[in-house]
């Protein structure tokens, strides 16, 4: 695994409706922006080798880290793969729908429910969206939300930025009524 | 990077949020760096005190009641993610405007030693700090220049990072920036003062290259 450059990116809400938000509510997101394994290769049948070689690696290098930049436990997560232009969509995807990658956040983070994910092509300095849900339990409202990241010279064509997003609480003033009450 | 839950100095310069970028190079151009240096930018979103007073109105009483405020802020959380202001080597500040303010309020917050001499103070600096600024949308993204702390002539310490609010500065709203690095460029090798031949158009007419 090529590392070029890693990133991290922390918000803190303070505000919201031009209500204070107290504590704070706080996002953060570690991304590590790495050539595609599969890059000059022409089209690849079997992915296998490539995850096997990238994918654990990738997770422990990040779990740890976006859970140390939030500074605070983890009430919801999410997963993010931006491929580089001249890369596949299904190699950034390959990188983090195994359990290879996601395990050692759920781990690091006591969670137990899927990572929801945003995997999307770009020139450098796309903007993407993580989409966060709750680390146990996916169907709670109050914990879905999104964070926007952008990094200004990544991803190359051949390159693929693989990030973390976690947060320590739900939307800022979230008071949508549970689905529960739909049912 | 929480901190009290109710903080009254957040409060009184009507701040919304803050946003923290830090990146490191771990290799360029395939290799590592010598010194691999960490750059961050830390961005505070207000709401611009002088949004809707009468045009040419005195800006001072808001330089002084919220560029220290502000400067502690960004300063704490610039020393918390690079390891220390004894690891910061390079400084920078900058701010945007939301559309609809003046630069002269972007400048007034950052321009003044209720700011700027605060962060060289916190950071433990000496060097006039380099900016920029700009009036832009939310979600623009800034370039912000930094420099060496001490030595502003360096030439391996001039370098940039990025700073982006996605849904900052609204209208009414000032997004203020500090920033730091912890070492040179990767791979820089461009001289420096020291070393640099004279150079004159006259000298370039004696010696074509």
């Amino acid at each position: 695994m090529n590392v070029r450059k890693m990133v991290t990116v922390i918000e803190e809400i303070r505000a919201e409706g031009g209500r204070a938000v107290s504590p704070p509510a706080t996002v953060a997101v570690v991304a590590a922006v790495i050539e595609n394994p599969w890059a000059g290769q022409g089209f690849v049948e079997d992915l296998a080798p490539g995850i096997e070689a990238n994918a654990s690696d990738l997770g422990a290098l990040l779990a740890p880290a976006v859970l140390e930049a939030l500074g605070a436990p983890a009430e919801a997560y999410g997963k993010a793969a931006i491929v580089g232009l001249d890369g596949e969509i299904e190699h950034g995807s390959a990188l983090i729908h195994t359990l290879r990658f996601g395990d050692h956040f759920r781990k690091a983070a006591q969670a137990g429910t899927l990572l929801p994910a945003v995997e999307k092509r770009g020139p450098a300095g796309v903007v993407f969206d993580i989409p966060l849900k709750h680390i146990t339990d996916a169907t709670i409202r109050s914990h879905h939300q999104s964070v926007e990241v952008r990094i200004a010279d990544a991803p190359h064509p051949d390159e693929i930025v693989i990030g973390l997003a976690a947060a320590a609480q739900g939307r800022p003033q979230q008071r949508l009524a549970d689905l529960s009450t739909e049912r | 990077m929480q901190e009290t839950p109710a903080d009254p100095s957040a409060e009184r310069i009507g701040l919304r949020k803050l946003v923290t970028y830090r990146d490191v190079v771990v290799t360029e151009a395939g290799m590592a760096p010598a010194r691999p240096a960490q750059r961050a930018s830390v961005a505070a979103v207000i709401r611009n005190p002088w949004s809707g007073a009468a045009p040419l109105a005195d800006l001072s009483a808001g330089q002084e009641r919220i560029g220290p405020v502000l400067a502690k802020l960004l300063c704490d959380r610039l020393a918390k993610v690079l390891g220390g202001v004894d690891r910061i080597e390079a400084f920078g500040k900058a701010a945007v405007v939301g559309t609809a303010g003046e630069i002269e309020h972007a400048g007034a917050l950052i321009h003044t030693p209720f700011f700027g001499n605060l962060v060289r103070e916190l950071l433990d600096g000496e060097s006039i700090i380099c900016f920029a600024d700009a009036r832009g949308e939310a979600g623009d993204s800034l370039t912000v220049p930094l420099w060496h702390k001490t030595h502003a002539a360096t030439r391996s310490h001039y370098q940039t990072v990025s700073a982006r609010v996605p849904d900052a500065p609204r209208a009414d709203e000032i997004v203020v920036i500090a920033a730091a690095s912890t070492g040179p460029r990767p791979h820089s090798r461009i001289g420096d003062r020291r070393t640099d031949p004279v150079v004159t158009s006259r000298t370039l007419e004696e010696s074509p290259s």
